[in-house]
């Protein structure tokens, strides 16, 4: 019973998790019809830009805060989007390469300035205590996580579904020479689908920055994260983003909790392996974003 | 002696029946003309043929051996070649190397050299006048030397039957009366049969000794073709009800 | 009076009223020969310093990882971005056999090949199954799944790696073992190198490039692509499983961390990328251009681990077709083929 209680919990918090770390990407998968490999460097940007502005620039907190995402935006325009991604749309090869590059040279950057060692503290934390949810103990902060999945999956389908924006955004991820031709300045649209991107893995790290062990080489693991619940939810379609994430929070809690906590990494890839050659669409078809 | 029987055969796109209950036979030494509406499964039917598609019921009889499951490059050991609607060369290959492909896996050649490959693809190049483009990417060339490299990739495989899919998509007259003279030239060397489909009523009427015309993937006539060109059904196919 | 002229594909040198004309043509012989003597006189050049040795020895290993790729990039139409899983394989192969068992490399070879044609076989279908980016995507997460499992099972040592492997040679003098494992190390890279010319010479090279460029008309045309593109998978495969043997063996020390995660294969594609997309002896370049490009850079402290990536980024930007492409804008082109992912 408490095995059942725990798993619940924690399919839900992970899957929120995932949710946020998953959501960028997918949107970008979704409209712009690539894979950004440079979108593990967006939470080094979003955490170590915090501690830059903290520590090395010492402004206070709600600066940070807004400079955070002012940085972020600069990052995702001025070095993935105009030099890379619009360069090398047609040769996927070069591009891949190129941003797995950008990342690279992002993490050692970091890595040179703030060594592991050195340590991060962003006073980001709302809630410090620990909540008691049945017998399942989980960090309180947990639950900022959640409310902003929630909130920003809402932010997300209100502004695809039912601004104007959102139908340019559609039109393209469907018919990209059509809404050319009728008139949607498409390297716009996707400059605007880079921006709104970053948002939630930023929110997400500022959020979940206290309670993490926070190291330059994180990005690895929350790309690989966010690649295998963009596979599994269809390649960019929202609704099948969200449903991913709480299948891959599932299966992580319930394998963490029945099985052994090391095999939860092998089973989620092993699960989008095989649904990746049996079922290659993903849970939603991706020719639609919801 | 019948080369090509198609039995009863039909294919379905989800709800869409592209080509249904279709029966036809295609005599050797025949050209026979398919012609229809846009949409009306002429392409589907072959692609059938050719093997990329299999069909959900029927049968397709080949000089006497079924191939309807068989995998396209079976069907095309066989004696089958095709064209596409949209050429479809190999861009970064020369027009040499194209049609090389065509010589050296049309039929199970495993003793001939990559050169005497060649050789032969530079006298299929040479029959379709392609011979001085031979370097060239294929990338790079015209629509219209675009076709004559798949009618010469065609007949490098040394097929008994081709099916070609609209030769004239494209090219204006002058660059037509020499693509038709082409494929005459072909059937009057290598006494080939052909399932020809086009779009331009004046050449099936002029080129072809026998007409099939789709229509929502049926059969709604076949002739000669001057008795196809008053058909009622047809013109009803082709012009709407009112002018009929 | 000497004067040396660079005209299309061909090096003039006159002396006085006499020619020789040189073309620079790797289908004439003497290019690659010349260019692997240079290669065989480095570790006598470099016969007193171990850690150079060791620098053309891992160039060699990169290379004989990098020649496969080319092959299979084209052969099976479909980017790879896996290639470490094999490596993995066969070394690890090497690396459990001789620690457990203490089996030599001669005797562990036989078992990286098959271990390597084994797991080809098992993930050949994919190259029928999966297209274009689905294909490299499923690539990408094979290591990855297979990190996992070193981390795992014990047996592998995940988080150290094996040590205590046999070294490729017994000798007593450690310069003559450096010498001798850096020419073993050159012999197979240019064995790797033959084969893979002479493939890409053959009808094979024909059916790789057709494959490459429009698979369903090349099935149209009567070529078993599924046949090919499994014969070139799995025999690839094979090829960068033993360069995976050679690697444990020469480096005595096996981890599924140094070789299964992106950076490693980021590494491998740069080395394709930046040598000459889907080019044999570009690969080559690749291989010997990032390994001394990642030692020389040392000279500048900590800062390389930035610079690395940086002047690799650079010259992606820079080099349309690769280092082999300046090369290659001399002469007349033959096949070159575009690498295609997306292709749904």
């Amino acid at each position: 019973m408490d095995a059942i209680q725990s798993i619940l919990v924690y399919t839900v918090v992970l899957g929120s998790l995932y949710l946020l770390i998953a959501l960028g990407f997918s949107l970008i998968c979704g409209v712009l019809g690539i894979f950004n490999l440079g979108y593990g460097a967006t939470f080094l940007v979003a955490i170590y830009g915090m501690w830059m502005l903290l520590s090395t620039i010492g402004v206070n907190l709600w600066v940070a805060i807004i400079g955070v995402f002012i940085l972020q935006f600069l990052f995702t325009l001025g070095i993935i989007y105009f030099p890379i991604v619009k360069r090398y749309m047609e040769k996927e090869e070069l591009l891949l390469t190129s941003l797995l590059l950008v990342s690279l040279i992002v993490e050692e950057t970091v890595n040179h300035f703030y060594p592991v060692t050195a340590g991060v503290d962003i006073p980001t934390a709302i809630f410090s205590h620990t909540l008691q949810l049945g017998s399942v103990s989980i960090p309180a902060q947990m639950l900022i996580v959640i409310i902003a999945a929630v909130l920003i999956t809402a932010f997300f389908v209100y502004f695809l579904m039912k601004t104007r924006i959102g139908f340019k955004i559609r039109a393209i991820s469907q018919q990209l020479e059509a809404s050319r031709l009728l008139g949607v300045r498409v390297e716009r649209v996707y400059a605007l689908a880079m921006i709104l991107s970053v948002v939630p893995p930023t929110i997400c790290m500022l959020i979940i920055a206290p309670i993490w062990a926070i190291e330059p080489n994180m990005g690895h693991s929350l790309l690989q994260t966010a690649i295998l619940v963009t596979i599994l939810g269809g390649l960019g379609n929202l609704r099948g983003t969200v449903m991913a994430s709480f299948i891959v929070g599932l299966i992580a809690s319930s394998v963490a909790f029945l099985g052994n906590p090391r095999l939860v990494g092998m089973s989620i890839l092993l699960v989008v392996f095989f649904v990746m050659i049996f079922k290659p669409q993903g849970i939603a078809k991706s020719e639609t974003l919801w | 002696m019948s080369l090509l029987t198609i039995e009863n055969v039909t294919k379905r796109f989800g709800g869409l029946t592209a080509v249904d209950n279709v029966s036809m036979e295609i005599k050797e030494g025949e050209i026979v003309g398919l012609i229809g509406p846009n949409g009306a499964g002429k392409t589907t039917l072959m692609n059938l043929i050719a093997g990329t598609f299999n069909p959900e019921e029927g049968k397709i009889v080949f000089d006497g051996h079924d191939i309807t499951k068989l995998e396209p490059f079976q069907v095309c050991r066989r004696g089958v070649s095709r064209t596409y609607q949209i050429p479809r060369p190999f861009p970064d290959m020369t027009a040499l190397m194209n049609v090389g492909v065509g010589v050296l896996c049309g039929k199970k050649r495993p003793n001939m050299s990559l050169v005497d490959g060649m050789l032969d693809a530079s006298h299929c190049l040479e029959f379709v006048g392609l011979f001085g483009k031979r370097n060239i990417l294929a990338r790079d060339l015209s629509l219209f030397e675009l076709r004559a490299l798949e009618l010469a990739r065609a007949l490098a495989t040394t097929p008994r039957l081709i099916l070609i899919d609209e030769v004239m998509a494209g090219l204006n007259q002058a660059e037509g009366r020499v693509a038709i003279r082409l494929i005459e030239k072909i059937i009057e060397e290598f006494h080939v049969t052909i399932l020809w489909i086009e779009h331009v009523m004046k050449i099936i009427m002029e080129a072809t000794q026998r007409v099939v015309v789709l229509h929502y993937g049926e059969i709604i006539s076949s002739g000669l073709p001057g008795e196809i060109a008053n058909d009622p059904q047809v013109i009803e196919a082709y012009l709407g009800e009112k002018i009929a | 009076m000497v004067r040396i002229e660079h005209k299309r594909a061909l090096m003039v040198f006159r002396f006085g009223d006499k020619k020789f004309e040189w073309p620079i043509e790797t289908r004439y012989w003497r290019n690659p020969i010349l260019g692997i003597g240079l290669l065989a006189l480095l570790p006598i050049v470099f016969s007193g310093r171990p850690d150079a040795l060791s620098l053309i020895a891992t160039a060699n290993i990169y290379a004989c990882i990098a020649i496969p790729l080319a092959w299979q990039m084209t052969g099976i139409g479909r980017l790879n971005f896996g290639p470490q899983a094999f490596v993995g394989i066969g070394g690890f192969i090497a690396a459990l056999a001789s620690v457990h068992f203490g089996w030599g490399p001669w005797a562990t070879l036989p078992f990286a090949i098959l271990g390597g044609l084994f797991f080809g076989f098992i993930f050949s279908p994919l190259t029928n199954i999966a297209k274009g980016l689905y294909f490299s995507l499923i690539t990408l997460i094979i290591p990855l799944i297979f990190l996992e499992i070193t981390y795992y099972f014990s047996i592998f040592k995940g988080e150290t790696g094996l040590y205590g492997i046999a070294p490729l040679v017994n000798v007593s003098s450690i310069k003559a073992e450096y010498i001798i494992t850096g020419y073993m190390a050159l012999i197979m890279m240019v064995i790797f190198l033959f084969v893979v010319v002479k493939v890409f010479d053959s009808r094979i090279g024909l059916y790789s490039a057709a494959i490459n460029d429009d698979e369903e008309v090349a099935n149209n045309l009567g070529l078993n692509i599924k046949r090919w593109k499994i014969i070139s998978f799995v025999i690839t495969s094979t090829m960068v499983a033993v360069a995976g043997w050679f690697a444990a063996h020469y480096f005595g020390t096996f981890s599924g961390v140094t070789y299964l995660q992106l950076p490693f294969m980021l590494k491998i594609l740069l080395m394709v990328m930046i040598g000459g997309r889907g080019d044999v002896y570009g690969a080559v370049y690749g291989a010997y251009f990032v390994v001394i490009l990642e030692k020389a850079l040392t000279v500048v402290g900590l800062a390389h681990y930035i610079l690395f990536p940086l002047i690799l980024l650079i010259l992606l930007f820079a080099l349309k077709e690769g280092i082999y492409g300046l090369y290659r804008m001399h002469r007349y082109r033959e096949y070159y083929p575009t690498i295609r992912v997306r292709k749904r």
